[in-house]
């Protein structure tokens, strides 16, 4: 009975957080404040910590992990042992986070899933929020952690474990480009065909289009690469800027990000360049983003 | 006062008819409304034509702007003689090279070209763009202007635009409820400083920016927004140095009897809210 109301209920809850796997954390923070604009959180476990929103965090710069991980909010302790079952039946590698883990991810339980591809993510219960309200660094019209992109090179198996076991959504495609919904909003997740594990890059949301264009011409001026955009996908309507963040790491800024309907079935666009930008722009150097390539 | 009801159209004079033709068909977007060899006339919107490039030295820039009848076109005539603005009437022959029924030509104070125009002709078709750029209209001018407070003056006081905002000394000026339809803007000579066609979208406005980009047309300021109207833009070179510009989103002022100018600092945030800069000058 009670696994049966568990599996009935989507477990996804929210995109919480993304735990970047750096080598000069400082040189990355320095980025995070004065060119990202997040707000750097004083703790004592984590120094190199930000937030972006009402939540205790989002980012968090990791010095001397492997790769790169994101974490997500799982409803509860019944879905999340459900969902512990699910993926070890299915052949996904998991491990209960220690206490010390829990406590630098400033969340109360954790699993450290690795999906088919080798990205890892975590599954985490009651993520912190903070009564202080959000103030950012600078004026970059951040409103929050919106989505990330992930390179999937297992992208059967990858969509297995967000959609039949996680409850995510596939809401549009883009030749094989799939983006996932967990909530309201069009995407949170899109996994881009790759060779190799990893982010693809981080997004965080703005309040205007406005902000996205003067975050823009805000980078541009700082000599830092923008890789794709100003465009706007077709797919999700969200108007978005990509750019270089610290040792290969990509950011992005949107807005405009669609609410998806009860009724919306998911809708393939074809593998080119305008699927992912009706505006025209190309990206010239992450593969990911150039359907052409991927197929 | 001279009641200019609105911009009729702008003639250009093109060194390269072909090169002209090409711009305003490939790039700009225009429908050709009719070719007759010396002159292309090119539509925008349900008007017969709102610019005119014909054989002839591209300095030679004129703006059209309508009145209402042949009786107030007579009145403004002799308003500039008294002026003392030298006035033409335009001939049977000249009218039909136009498209209207009746037009007067006169410098203003800088020496641009203008002309007062009675019955504009419009079409029946209706326009058909040659690219899919989202032109919605021909909108606004900018004028080249020698000394702003002295064409302010002209432009206020012997015409009816009134000022809509300020950036340093340059006014922005209305003559109906849209923000401006006449953009005055410092330069050593008299001239046409851009013509302005309003797009459907911020989405128009970008594609454009890539879709130009890619035809090596060169990009002079944007895509960006204006603080003063608000309006998201690009700015672009065609043919013999002339700049266009695509916009939209441009505010309109609602409450006429209360409106008061805003004075804005003369510095690159005035003319970018976005924080593009100008290559121009």
């Amino acid at each position: 009975m009670s696994t049966e109301a568990a599996s009935s209920r989507i477990p996804l809850v929210q995109l919480c957080y993304v735990r970047l796997a750096v080598a000069e954390p400082q040189a990355a923070a320095t980025f995070a404040t004065d060119i990202l604009g997040l707000q750097h959180v004083p703790n004592k476990l984590e120094p190199f910590l930000f937030r972006s929103d009402q939540r205790y965090h989002t980012l968090c710069l990791a010095a001397g992990v492997q790769r790169s991980s994101i974490g997500v909010e799982i409803a509860g302790d019944r879905e999340l042992d459900a969902a512990a079952e699910a993926m070890a039946a299915g052949g996904f590698s998991l491990r209960e986070a220690t206490e010390q883990e829990c406590g630098q991810r400033f969340v109360r339980r954790a699993l450290i899933v690795e999906d088919a591809t080798g990205n890892e993510i975590d599954l985490v219960l009651r993520p912190a929020q903070s009564g202080r309200r959000y103030f950012p660094s600078r004026d970059a019209g951040i409103t929050g952690l919106q989505s990330v992109g992930l390179r999937s090179r297992a992208i059967e198996n990858d969509l297995r474990l967000w959609t039949t076991i996680l409850g995510a959504k596939v809401t549009d495609r883009v030749g094989e480009v799939t983006y996932l919904g967990i909530d309201q909003k069009h995407h949170r997740v899109v996994l881009y065909p790759s060779d190799k594990p990893g982010l693809v890059y981080v997004s965080y949301a703005v309040e205007s289009m406005d902000a996205v264009m003067q975050n823009n011409y805000f980078v541009q001026e700082r000599q830092i690469k923008v890789m794709h955009g100003p465009g706007r996908e077709p797919t999700s309507g969200q108007i978005f800027v990509r750019f270089a963040g610290p040792e290969g790491h990509v950011f992005s800024y949107g807005f405009g990000l669609n609410d998806i309907g009860p009724g919306h079935r998911p809708r393939q666009f074809t593998a080119e360049a305008s699927s992912l930008c009706e505006w025209g722009s190309e990206c010239a150097d992450i593969a990911e983003l150039q359907p052409a390539l991927t197929r | 006062m001279i009641e200019l009801k609105d911009l009729s159209y702008v003639r250009l004079g093109a060194s390269n008819l072909e090169d002209a033709e090409s711009f305003a068909t490939k790039c700009l977007g225009l429908q050709i409304g009719e070719e007759t060899g010396k002159a292309l006339y090119l539509r925008s919107d349900d008007r017969a034509h709102t610019l005119c490039y014909f054989e002839g030295d591209p300095s030679d820039q004129t703006v059209g702007f309508e009145v209402e009848d042949e009786s107030k076109l007579n009145a403004a005539a002799a308003t500039l003689d008294q002026l003392g603005h030298p006035v033409h009437a335009g001939t049977p022959s000249e009218c039909a090279l136009r498209k209207v029924k009746a037009f007067v030509g006169f410098k203003d104070p800088t020496g641009n070209q203008i002309e007062l125009v009675v019955r504009p002709e419009r079409s029946g078709k209706r326009y058909f763009a040659t690219r899919d750029a989202g032109i919605t209209g021909f909108s606004h001018v900018g004028l080249s202007t020698t000394d702003p407070a002295r064409d302010e003056r002209f432009w206020t006081q012997v015409c009816n635009a009134r000022v809509s905002d300020r950036i340093g000394d340059i006014a922005l000026m209305r003559v109906n409820a849209i923000h401006h339809t006449i953009a005055l803007a410092p330069g050593r000579a008299a001239g046409i400083h851009h013509v302005n066609h309003q797009v459907e979208s911020n989405d128009d406005v970008l594609r454009s920016y890539y879709h130009l980009s890619g035809q090596r047309v060169p990009i002079v300021f944007g895509p960006g927004r204006h603080p003063t109207s608000g309006a998201r833009f690009l700015y672009f070179q065609g043919p013999d140095g002339m700049v266009f510009e695509y916009s939209v989103g441009v505010d309109e002022i609602e409450d006429e009897e209360t409106h008061r100018p805003r004075q804005f600092g003369f510095e690159p945030s005035s003319l970018c809210m976005w924080g593009s800069k100008s290559a121009r000058r």
